[in-house]
């Protein structure tokens, strides 16, 4: 039986090389860093998948007043947490699309419209996502990432979605595909491949 | 062609589909540089084994041989910052990836889809070309089947199914030679292809077998019996002739004939080659040819005081035409002679002619010296001796042949141990082996040479050798030696240094179409059947047919 899709954001702007998505609150577990998402574009002909690098809380007026509060109550809190003004940010880093066709490890035709809906990838398109590396160099090549960080998020992520005897040979295979596009630079490979081991 | 099957699309290609690697450089003097596929790892590569590079931009096919394997990383960082032996992860990473492993690969033939025959090759596969292990198919093209010229010697290394069949009628068209250090299995290889020849009956052998291995039968280092060429062929194709008869019967060899050599029948050339052995100074063999001249025929008997010619011995002192401190170093030295039973006073037997007939009727002669093997004056003595003088009459009867006088003579191989000996640079120059080996087949005579110091052998005369195999080496002037005047054959050397001790030879040159390491076959009852040899029910069913064909039922 397929997963619900869980809405975790919607877009607030965008480009085809990434899309900012906003939500009210996080959920426990979904969005995290290095998860993935997806939006769809071209008037649902396609689907955006995004790659989550960065989840912004920016402050308020009344979050600044509140934290300089001496005995804030714990009602005070939760409510400017629940009903602030301004949403929590997640950015996303386009590296695929998905169409009739399957998945393209490439920057999308389109990005999505604003205010589309963002929803987590389930467990099983995650898996069939990631059945190909090809994704890997879009992230090396976006500039002002963690690349590294973001890469070994969202592989451990990967590998754990699948079934414990083939975790590691996928991370091994991540592995090797981090290594080609890192082969000139063997320190920053070294951290990568210690923060994929098992 | 067969449709992939939803089983192979499901789970990818088989590991023979998977391609060892891919060309990264190269060049046709100097050979291919490969980079392994990561799913292979170098340690299940072995140098010596056969790959097949398919074109990247023809249907061309190359063969090749892996002549070197190594290791290398795109980042020389790499091996400043190595991942830890408890890092397992990382190494399983890194390795195949940015640590990869290399392998050097000879091409050495290549097919054109619309042939049948491999060619040498002349060009090289494009970058990026696949290069994968070669199956028994593609051996099997290269090699052959056996039939009655092409002789089964071996199988490549790790494929036990496929036979590497050696071109007999190429082998004996030049001189040939088999190397290896003592114990590798030198012997046991060259009693092969002999098999192999006398069952072709391309040509007729004379072997002078030093230490008894050719002839009757053989113990190995472990004490296990193999038979002899003798055995193999009790049919009359083989004879064997002994110098020591005493020892032969002792060993219970059956012997076609006794060899002695009369005084009279030796001549100084004869000697000249024993310089070394004999302590022989150049004014001493010079003084041999006079003494030849001026005594004649009985030269050696009055040298040793056998006929009462003393007086004629002085007076060639008084005249001042030999030294007299010079005739005793001689004649102290030829004493030597007398120790040698085979060696008799007087003209001794018609050996050679009987010999040459032999030979000529398609009957190889194995020589066993019996205990003067260890004597190795007494080894060159008799192989000069005779060679020079079977030589000569193959020379008169291809020259009679030639003017339609006569039969074409059967081509002849002349098998003989320690050839450096006779080989060597100062001397290959004015004797007997070094001319047949420079000649070529011009006569129909060629020579097998056994050695374990190629290196001792003139390099003119190596260069000539025709077909090369060649057991473990470890000298270095020795590897080299053996690769003089095989172009491009640089990079088997590390595949010659890597042999096994033992049933593992290197062969190349006229009688194979490439280089081929190959275990070499058993010289078991499997090959004694394979020669025609019947024992026992065989023996018996052989027998009976032969009793009802006489005698009826």
């Amino acid at each position: 039986m397929s997963e619900k899709a869980v809405l975790i954001a919607r877009v607030t702007r965008c480009s085809t090389r990434s899309f900012v998505g906003a939500s009210r609150l996080p959920e426990a577990d979904v969005p995290t860093f290095g998860s993935f998402c997806k939006a769809r574009a071209q008037r649902g002909q396609s689907e955006v998948i995004g790659l989550i690098y960065d989840i912004r809380i920016e402050d308020d007026e009344m979050a600044r007043q509140i934290a300089i509060a001496a005995d804030p109550s714990q009602e005070q809190l939760a409510d400017n947490r629940v009903s602030r003004l301004i949403p929590i940010e997640i950015s996303c880093l386009a590296v695929g699309y998905s169409s009739q066709d399957g998945y393209a490890y490439a920057l999308p035709p389109q990005p999505p419209m604003t205010l589309d809906d963002v929803f987590a990838l389930s467990r099983d398109e995650v898996m069939a996502f990631t059945q190909s590396m090809d994704f890997v160099p879009l992230v090396f090549s976006a500039p002002g990432l963690p690349a590294d960080e973001l890469l070994a998020a969202c592989l451990r992520y990967s590998a754990e979605v699948r079934p414990q005897s083939e975790q590691r040979a996928f991370l091994v295979e991540a592995g090797r595909v981090c290594a080609r596009q890192l082969a000139g630079d063997v320190a920053r490979l070294d951290r990568l491949v210690r923060n994929l081991a098992p | 062609m067969s449709e992939r099957s939803e089983l192979d699309e499901h789970l990818g290609p088989k590991p023979s589909d998977l391609p060892l690697g891919v060309v990264v450089g190269g060049s046709l003097s100097t050979g291919l540089t490969v980079k392994i596929h990561p799913a292979f790892t170098v340690e299940k590569l072995a140098v010596g084994r056969y790959v097949v590079i398919r074109g990247r931009q023809t249907d061309r096919t190359f063969f090749g041989i892996i002549t070197d394997i190594g290791l290398d990383a795109t980042d020389a960082d790499l091996a400043r910052r190595p991942p830890m032996p408890d890092e397992d992860f990382s190494a399983e990473v890194l390795s195949g990836e940015i640590a990869y492993g290399t392998m050097h690969v000879s091409p050495m033939l290549m097919l054109d889809e619309d042939q049948d025959q491999p060619r040498p090759v002349k060009t090289i596969p494009g970058h990026f070309s696949a290069v994968f292990e070669a199956s028994a198919k593609d051996v099997d093209r290269v090699f052959g089947t056996e039939d009655k010229t092409h002789f089964y010697v071996g199988t490549p290394l790790d494929m036990e199914s496929v036979q590497v069949n050696l071109d007999l009628a190429r082998f004996i068209e030049r001189s040939a030679g088999v190397f290896g250090k003592s114990g590798t299995g030198k012997s046991f290889i060259t009693r092969t292809v002999l098999a192999g020849i006398i069952r072709s009956g391309l040509a007729s052998t004379l072997i002078f077998d030093m230490h008894n291995d050719y002839g009757w039968s053989v113990l190995d280092e472990s004490g296990r019996e193999y038979k002899g060429l003798r055995q193999l062929f009790p049919g009359g194709h083989v004879s064997v002739i002994t110098l020591d008869e005493e020892t032969s019967r002792a060993r219970g060899s059956k012997v076609d004939g006794v060899l002695r050599v009369g005084y009279e029948q030796i001549q100084p050339e004869d000697v000249e080659m024993l310089g070394s052995f004999m302590g022989l100074s150049g004014v001493m063999i010079d003084a041999l040819y006079y003494l030849s001249y001026k005594l004649g025929s009985k030269w050696i008997s009055i040298l040793l005081g056998d006929e009462n010619e003393e007086t004629t011995l002085q007076d060639l002192v008084d005249e001042g035409r030999i030294l007299g401190a010079t005739l005793s170093a001689i004649r102290r030295r030829f004493e030597f002679f007398r120790r040698m039973g085979f060696l008799v006073p007087g003209k001794g037997d018609d050996a050679v002619d009987e010999i040459f007939h032999r030979l000529n009727m398609g009957t190889s002669v194995v020589l066993e010296f019996g205990t003067y093997g260890n004597t190795m004056a007494a080894y060159v003595l008799v192989a000069n001796y005779l060679t020079r003088r079977i030589h000569e009459r193959y020379v008169r009867q291809k020259n009679l042949a030639a003017g339609g006088q006569g039969d074409e003579p059967r081509p002849l191989v002349i098998v003989i141990e320690e050839a450096h000996k006779f080989l060597d640079p100062q001397i290959a120059g004015h004797t007997i082996f070094g001319t047949i080996a420079r000649e070529l087949r011009k006569y129909s005579v060629t020579l097998l040479i056994v050695d374990q110091r190629p290196s001792g052998i003139d390099d003119e005369v190596m260069s000539q050798i025709g077909t090369r195999m060649t057991c473990l080496l470890d000298n270095e002037a020795d590897i080299r030696a053996v690769f003089s005047g095989v172009s491009g054959a640089g990079a088997l050397r590390e595949v010659l240094a890597r042999l096994d001790t033992q049933q593992q030879a290197l062969i190349m040159g006229h009688a194979v179409p490439m280089p081929v390491v190959v275990r070499t076959r058993d010289y078991d009852t499997s090959l004694y059947a394979s020669i025609g040899l019947a024992e026992g029910e065989e023996l018996k069913k052989r027998a009976k047919k032969g009793s009802k064909t006489l005698y009826g039922d």
